[in-house]
């Protein structure tokens, strides 16, 4: 079977050429590790932030003896703006009920109020995709407008520092993730090209008998493919040996550890990520065949 | 098949050829002869297209050399077999591999492959060898295992670069025997020898060079 040759080409060549292949695989298998790990990280801190919304809310302090119409007003008002998912009304009775059950051990902290310091306000929850601080940032500045509102709070620094923290941690990894294929595909890059001069003389003679570009080709091809393949199956098992004998048995002795999301699913994915990788670095590695 | 016309090549201001015109017909069988220098090796070079022409025009089994685009060249290299002046085998691979990939490129199924190498490996003496390694031949070997993958194929066009510079004379008279069988079938031979001896008496157009000059023409 013809279209068989150029595979056994590429064993032939694999097994001749063990230990530059070998090494080129771990490599490759290293990098693909810390890429996924640092992919882990990134999805992860993704599904950390996603959660942020429900928790998130704005606080609008109302000023004291406002009428039944200026409240309204300032509901409607708050409710019609594009960003705002709910508007809750929480009169100071209540805001004090809810404190004091908050502080319930240490109650005798508010043993010496002889009156309700606590203003009316209204708890403003915005849409989940509207959450961050240019929104609640413009939001305050839209709503400080209206008459009867004193105060909002928001916890508008820690909220920018939450979203700064997590712009800068998606823009390290997105660079980290193409430095490193960038790196694997010039590993492997190397190795055929370092093949491909050995062979020189055996390409030209190929050439000389009529060898077409992709007869020649098919085997660096492949051989790429190979390497980048093995490299992609053995992170796998790296990346399944840290899920299972790190994250799952930490898991069950620290609390924290069982909020590590791990997509087994997509982990999959890394001996064909690897193949990818093998084949881009060999093609490039080959370049243009000129007769 | 071949045709020459006022083709010249250099190498670094040196004249390897110099305004070269000559045919060579469908079937014939061609010497090449003249000493070390003379141009044998560059003329083959140039139908093969191992080379290109400074000058003139080349035309080879109604191929125009200067109209082919490069994608052409190895569907034309594919009509000429070749039995290189350094053999060109590769050393890591069994006699039987090296016939064979002449046949490889051509896409031949491993049963006829199979069935043509050994014919192949018949006709120069050396279905023995089959499976023996190229650096464990004599030299006498090696050239006819390149002769071997030359014919396997079966071209319309042989070219032999000194296919008998390294053997005996009795395999020399063999290797000649054979090419002229591969003729008798209708396959178009250039021989490049400085050996008189292997067309003395043969009968055959010979083309006489002298430093990169066409100087004559006789029959041997």
């Amino acid at each position: 079977m013809a279209f068989l040759y150029p595979f056994r080409v590429a064993v032939r060549s694999i097994l001749h050429e063990k230990w530059i292949n070998l090494l080129s695989i771990l490599t490759i298998a290293a990098g693909i590790l810390f890429t996924a790990i640092t992919v882990l990280c990134l999805y992860n801190g993704d599904v950390a932030t996603k959660k942020l919304p429900e928790k998130f809310s704005m606080m609008l302090y109302l000023k004291d003896n406002l009428s039944q119409e200026d409240l309204e007003n300032i509901m409607n008002t708050t409710k019609k703006d594009e960003a705002v998912k709910a508007v809750k009304y929480i009169p100071k009775d209540k805001a004090l009920e809810e404190l004091k059950s908050t502080v319930k051990d240490t109650e005798y902290i508010l043993d010496g109020l002889d009156e309700n310091p606590l203003p009316d306000s209204i708890e403003v929850k915005l849409k989940d995709e509207a959450v961050g601080p240019e929104t609640a940032k413009k939001l305050t500045s839209d709503l400080m407008k209206i008459n009867g509102i004193n105060e909002i709070e928001y916890g508008e620094k820690f909220l920018a520092s939450i979203y700064s923290l997590i712009v800068g941690m998606k823009s390290i990894g997105i660079i980290f993730v193409v430095i490193m294929s960038a790196g694997m595909i010039f590993v492997c890059y190397s190795t055929v090209k370092i093949l491909f001069y050995r062979k020189n003389r055996e390409i030209e003679t190929y050439k000389l008998l009529g060898a077409t570009r992709g007869f020649i080709r098919a085997p660096f091809i492949i051989e790429g493919a190979v390497i980048g393949f093995c490299g992609g199956l053995l992170s796998l098992g790296g990346i399944l040996s840290l899920y299972y004998i790190v994250i799952f048995r930490l898991s069950q002795t620290i609390p924290l550890f069982n909020a590590i999301v791990f997509p087994i699913n997509i982990s999959l994915f890394l001996p064909l990520a690897g193949l990818l990788i093998g084949i881009t670095g060999a093609a490039i590695a080959i370049g243009r065949i000129r007769y | 098949m071949i045709h020459f016309q006022e083709v010249s090549k250099h190498y670094n201001n040196q004249t390897a050829l110099r305004k070269i015109t000559f045919s060579v017909e469908k079937g014939d069988l061609v010497f090449i002869t003249g000493q070390s220098g003379s141009g044998k090796t560059t003329l083959l070079k140039l139908i093969y297209l191992a080379e290109k022409p400074d000058e003139g025009n080349i035309s080879i089994a109604g191929w125009e050399i200067e109209k082919l685009k490069e994608s052409d060249i190895p569907v034309l290299r594919r009509n000429i077999g070749v039995v290189f002046q350094d053999f060109r085998l590769l050393n890591n691979r069994s006699v039987f591999e090296n016939v064979a990939l002449a046949l490889r490129i051509r896409g031949v199924n491993d049963k006829e492959l199979k069935i043509r190498v050994f014919e192949s490996l018949k006709i120069v003496n050396l279905r023995h060898r089959a499976d023996s390694y190229i650096d464990e031949l004599s030299g006498g070997e090696q050239q006819r295992v390149a002769i071997a993958r030359a014919i396997v194929s079966e071209p319309t066009i042989i070219l032999a670069d000194e296919p008998t510079g390294n053997v005996d004379p009795d395999t020399s008279t063999g290797i000649i025997r054979t090419l002229n069988d591969i003729n008798a079938r209708g396959v178009t031979i250039l021989i490049a020898t400085h050996n008189r001896e292997l067309f003395r008496h043969s009968g055959r157009r010979v083309l006489r060079l002298d430093h990169g000059d066409l100087t004559g023409e006789e029959i041997g």
